[in-house]
């Protein structure tokens, strides 16, 4: 085949000496069997350390994408299911004259909204919602204590810090949505033997 | 041969089924690998994954549930753009016809708020996942970075929605968000306006919310899950195992 351009030099690379094959020629399959395609070189030393490749992996069909088909499909079926049985809010025509007896931003605000009532809205409006969203994108940068250490037992602080962080802003956010009523009043909902008892929420999703 | 049996040997022998799918059902490790790597979708996946990330109980599907509410969002969301007008004398009433008359319209309307709420609770469990797996820490810095924007966009695109039904909840949830916004130090006068394109919600302000909604913020999005799904696979796949 080859002779025709090179008569001298033999152009095919004969298979090697079974008795002399190494680890490497063992590994060495042909492309076409293979279920990957060759997308980089690496340095000879490189392919030396990386003989032997991690076999702790499963084939993504089916053992990953089973587990997110049934996923999705369950949560079809919720989804499916709420629409069927509980309907999305609508009050009244937007009226700007007419003032509602709480005003409230969507649930995801109202930890901010509840932080309205203690502290000037140029801290609760602008500087801790910047602060929060700086701070998380900041935090690989900070917790830069082990970067090897994943278990939460071995990185207690950043553990409690956050775990308190969230805490604090689920109170908050829980506070607005079901303990307060008109005018933003601090509410109790449905336990009549409060002086300050209200029956029902003041609450839309 | 049964009927049943002839018919699916002749469907899958016709030149459109074969000219579909390349391969029969994948059932040894290379069709299963080329069944991943040959499909579109299926690609954004390695054809293979380490085993711990694949246990539902390291990622729970939170960031795969996420993902998969902003696609039923995204089809909910254009079903209804067919029978809604962001205009402040036609909207409310859009809306009551699409829960009366537009088939299956209160369904939909009812899947794409409930979705949105869901989605962006469980975007809040996903940074919690991420965050107690210590996930974000080298290689994947960049990645919880881009994640961040990305809670960012999904509560700002919760936000805009809620205010295009145009109805007293809407109006008076966006007076109060917006008010809240609008005492950055500096520039108090412009980001309110910015947003609300007057003094007060009105027309200009369902105007701008509405372009934010259906095409500014889905098409960021989009760009930034892209990077987020690209980032996973070059930084390694998954973390862990603990
Ligand atoms: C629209 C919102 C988001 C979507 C659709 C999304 C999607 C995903 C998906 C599908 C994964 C694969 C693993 C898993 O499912 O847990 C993932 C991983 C990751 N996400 Fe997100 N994500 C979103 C928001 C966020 C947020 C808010 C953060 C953090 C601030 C974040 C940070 C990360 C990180 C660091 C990883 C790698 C985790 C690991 O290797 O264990 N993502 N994301």
């Amino acid at each position: 085949m080859t002779d025709q351009k090179t008569p001298v030099e033999q152009r095919v690379v004969t298979p090697v000496d079974p008795s002399r094959r190494t680890e490497i020629d063992k590994q060495r399959v042909p492309m076409s069997a293979r279920p990957y395609r060759l997308l980089a070189l690496v340095k000879q030393d490189a392919v030396v350390r990386v003989q032997k490749e991690p076999d702790d992996t499963v084939m993504t069909w089916p053992h990953l994408l089973s587990i997110e088909f049934l996923a999705a499909g369950m949560m079809s079926i919720f989804l499916l299911l709420m629409g069927l049985f509980i309907n999305a809010p609508l009050e009244a025509l937007a009226n700007g004259n007419v003032t509602p007896a709480v005003a409230k931003a969507p649930w995801y605000f109202l930890g901010l909204q509840e932080l309205l009532a203690y502290f000037h809205p140029t801290v609760a409006g602008v500087m801790v919602p910047t602060f929060v969203l700086v701070g998380a994108a900041l935090i690989p940068f900070v917790d830069r204590g082990n970067v090897l250490s994943f278990r939460p037992s071995e990185r207690k602080t950043a553990v409690v810090l956050f775990t308190l962080f969230c805490i604090l802003g689920l109170t908050l956010t829980f506070v607005g949505i079901f303990f307060r009523g008109p005018g933003y009043s601090f509410v109790v909902p449905y336990l009549p033997f409060f002086p300050n008892s209200t029956n029902g929420l003041h609450f839309a999703l | 041969m049964s009927f049943l049996e002839r018919v699916d040997q002749g469907i899958r022998r016709s030149v459109v089924w074969r000219s579909l799918f390349r391969q029969p059902y994948p059932n040894d490790e290379r069709s299963r690998a080329y069944a991943v790597m040959n499909n579109v979708f299926l690609h954004l996946h390695p054809v293979r994954v380490r085993q711990h990330a694949v246990k539902f109980a390291y990622t729970f599907c939170l960031g795969g549930l996420s993902f998969f509410l902003f696609l039923v969002l995204t089809i909910t969301g254009v079903y209804l753009m067919f029978f809604y007008v962001p205009s402040a004398t036609m909207a409310y009433t859009n809306i009551l016809d699409i829960q009366t008359r537009v088939t299956f319209g209160l369904l939909t309307r009812n899947i794409h708020r409930w979705g949105a709420h869901l989605m962006v609770f469980f975007v809040f469990l996903h940074m919690m996942r991420v965050f107690y797996h210590g996930a974000y820490k080298p290689p994947r810095e960049f990645n919880w970075v881009v994640g961040v924007v990305l809670l960012f966009l999904t509560i700002m695109l919760s936000f805009t929605g809620y205010l295009l039904p145009w109805d007293q909840i809407a109006y008076w949830a966006i007076t109060i968000g917006t008010n809240m916004g609008g005492y950055a130090p500096l520039f108090n006068t412009p980001v309110n306006r910015l947003l609300l394109g007057g003094l007060e919600v009105g027309q200009n302000t369902l105007l701008r919310f509405y372009v934010l909604h259906i095409m500014f913020l889905p098409l960021i999005a989009a760009i930034f899950l892209a990077v987020h799904f690209w980032r996973i696979r070059k930084d390694g796949g998954i973390s862990g195992p603990l």
